[in-house]
This record gives C-alpha cells, sequence and structure tokens, in this order.
C-alpha cells in the first residue's frame, strides 16, 4: 500500500493535486474495469501522468481491490504531513514541483503542500505546520524592519 | 220741737261765733304783742348792728394803718432781703460759672489729650491692621502664585502630553499610512517587476530559515 502511495506521491507535491489524480486515477481503474463513463482527462498532463505510473503499480490492483486500495489510500493521505503555503502568484505545476521537490529534500519524502493565494504577502511565503503560522513573506521583513525603512524614508523626506 | 231746735241750734250757733270771736281777739292781742316785741328787739339789733359797724370801721380804719406800716416795714426787709440774696446769687452764679468754666476747661483739656490718645491708638492700631493685612496679602498672593504655577505647570504638563500623545498617534497613524503605502506600492511594483526565479527564491529561502529555526520539525 505505502509502495502504491509513494508512486502516487512521487510527482505529486499538493494536496489538491493528490486529490485530483486519485480521483482521476480511481475513474481511470473504474472504467478499466467495469466500464461505464469514460473518464475526461483534463489534459495532456494527466495523461502523462497516468502513463508515467510504473507498470508494477496496475498489476497490483484488480477489479476485487480496487475499492478497499482506493479506501485505504484516502485513508493513508489524511495522515500525511501537510505543509501549508502562502503565496503572492498562483504557481503552475511546474512551480509546484520544484517547490515540492525543494521542500521534500529539507522536511522529508511524503510532505504535502496545500498551496493558497494571499497577494497581501507581497513576495515570498507564509508557512502553517501543524496548525502554527509563520510568516516569512517580505510582508513580514518589512514590518521587523519598519523603523528602520520609516527612519530611511523620513531621510528621504528630509 | 223744730222750733226748739232751731234755737237750740241759734245759740250754740251764736256761741260758737263769740268764742270764735273771742278767740280771734285773743290771737289778734298775741299777735300784735309778739309784733311789738320782735320790733323792739329789732330796734335793739339794729342798734347793736350799726354799733358793731361802727367799731369795725374804727377797727379797720386802725387795722390799716397799721397794716401799711407792717407792708412798708416788710417791703424794706423784704427788699433787704432780696438784694442779699441777689448778691448772694449773683455771688453763686459767678462762682459756678468759674466753676463751670474750668470745668470746661479741664474738660476740653482732657478732651484734647483723649483726643490725641485716641488719635495715636487709632493710627498704632490702623498700622498694625495694615501691617497683617500687607502681611496676610502677601502670604495670599504668594499663595495664589505658587498655585497658580502650580496649575499652571500641569494644565501646561496635561497640554503637553495631551499634544505629545495626540503627536505620536499622528505619527504612528502616518507611518502605518507610509508603511501600507509602501507595501501597497511594493505589492504593485513586485507583482509586476519580480521573476518567477526571484519569487522561488524568497520561497526556498523561506523554507530554509523555517527549517533553522525548526519551525518545521
Amino acid at each position: 500500500m505505502q509502495d502504491l502511495l509513494n508512486s502516487i506521491l512521487k510527482d505529486t507535491y499538493s494536496i489538491s493535486e493528490l486529490k485530483h489524480r486519485l480521483r482521476i486515477l480511481k475513474n481511470y481503474l473504474s472504467e478499466s474495469f467495469f466500464g461505464g463513463q469514460k473518464v475526461e482527462l483534463t489534459g495532456v498532463e494527466d495523461t502523462n501522468w497516468l502513463k508515467s505510473l510504473p507498470a508494477q503499480f496496475f498489476q497490483s490492483i484488480n477489479k476485487d481491490n480496487i475499492y478497499n486500495i482506493f479506501t485505504n489510500l484516502e485513508a493513508d493521505v489524511k495522515k500525511l504531513t501537510i505543509l501549508t503555503m502562502y503565496l503572492t502568484f498562483e504557481p503552475d505545476t511546474t512551480t509546484i514541483s520544484q517547490i515540492g521537490t525543494f521542500a521534500r529534500k529539507n522536511f522529508g519524502p511524503s510532505l504535502l503542500l496545500d498551496i493558497k493565494f494571499d497577494p497581501n504577502l507581497i513576495a515570498g511565503t507564509a508557512l502553517v505546520w501543524k496548525g502554527n503560522y509563520q510568516d516569512y513573506s517580505l510582508r513580514s521583513k518589512m514590518a521587523q524592519k519598519k523603523e528602520e525603512i520609516l527612519e530611511s524614508f523620513k531621510k528621504f523626506l528630509r | 220741737m223744730i222750733n226748739l231746735s232751731i234755737n237750740t241750734a241759734i245759740l250754740i250757733s251764736a256761741a260758737v261765733a263769740i268764742l270764735t270771736s273771742l278767740l280771734y281777739l285773743r290771737e289778734y292781742f298775741l299777735r300784735k304783742k309778739i309784733y311789738q316785741s320782735q320790733r323792739k328787739i329789732s330796734q335793739i339789733k339794729l342798734q347793736k348792728i350799726a354799733q358793731l359797724l361802727a367799731a369795725a370801721e374804727e377797727a379797720e380804719t386802725q387795722v390799716l394803718a397799721e397794716g401799711s406800716f407792717a407792708t412798708k416795714k416788710l417791703l424794706a426787709e423784704f427788699k433787704i432781703q432780696l438784694q442779699n440774696i441777689v448778691k448772694d446769687s449773683q455771688q453763686s452764679i459767678n462762682s459756678s460759672q468759674n466753676q463751670l468754666i474750668k470745668f470746661m476747661e479741664r474738660l476740653q483739656d482732657t478732651s484734647a489729650r483723649f483726643e490725641e490718645a485716641s488719635k495715636i491708638s487709632g493710627e498704632k492700631r490702623i498700622n498694625e491692621l495694615f501691617e497683617r493685612l500687607e502681611s496676610k496679602i502677601s502670604d495670599f498672593l504668594i499663595q495664589t502664585e505658587q498655585k497658580t504655577t502650580s496649575s499652571i505647570d500641569l494644565e501646561l504638563k496635561a497640554a503637553r502630553q495631551l499634544i505629545e500623545t495626540y503627536r505620536n498617534a499622528q505619527l504612528k497613524l502616518i507611518d502605518e499610512n507610509i508603511v501600507a503605502m509602501m507595501e501597497q506600492t511594493l505589492n504593485l511594483v513586485l507583482a509586476k517587476k519580480l521573476s518567477l526565479k526571484d519569487q522561488l527564491d524568497l520561497i526556498y529561502e523561506a523554507l530554509e530559515k523555517a527549517k533553522t529555526e525548526k519551525f518545521i520539525v
């Protein structure tokens, strides 16, 4: 089960992306096993991702265990540690991958990101880890150096 | 019978008439006798009265003569006495007048001295009163000045504090506005000017810092 999850997580870095991929994977496999409505993939990325999954991954799933596997996978996903990141822009998949790779390199291979948008941060990011919020953005740096900035600004005004 | 009766009645009437006449005559003579005696007495009385009047006139004349002399004598004595009394009275009045004048002079003198003493005492008391008043006014003015100065100082301090508070609040507000403006400007500028690489660098820097600070364990 852990191998399956690791395979999915390998190129999946955000929780929204993970949920999306789990949903299309489940639909894809259900269609393969049981037929019915055809899965509409949202883009090339989804198709490429499905193709990138190893052959063993698909071999381990059949029509008898598919629901159990996905139930367990969803349960395991809930146990994953999620790092919430507030960004000042809306990153694309590549950018999320870059950030996710860097984060996993520093904090562990199973780390998932929950990307949120906050334009007030100016630049940089603010993080939420296990319920604790920490602002590392430019706004926070400005607030820390507010007096120096004001002094410089006042000097500039004089 | 009847004739007899008439005769008897006539007889009785005649007898009564005679008796009445007798009684009348008797009364007449008695009254005449009384009248004569009374007239005689009256004459005697008149004589005596005349005598008495003569004696009285004589006595009166004598008395008048004696009275005139006594009166003259009394007048003379009275005059002398009166002159003495007047003289004594004049002396007494003069003496009293002198005493009164002396008393008045003494009184005037005493009054002048009393007035002088009162004046001095009054001036002294007024001077003391003025000194006390001056001292009290001076104290009052000093206290008032101190209180006023203290009050003004407090008011000034409060006003300065109020101004300082207001100034600080306004400066803080201006600072906040400056910071807000800068943030807004930076937000607008950096959103356009900051490249993806720069954004990623900042994010990597933040993650490394979180690691260093052990925010993410």
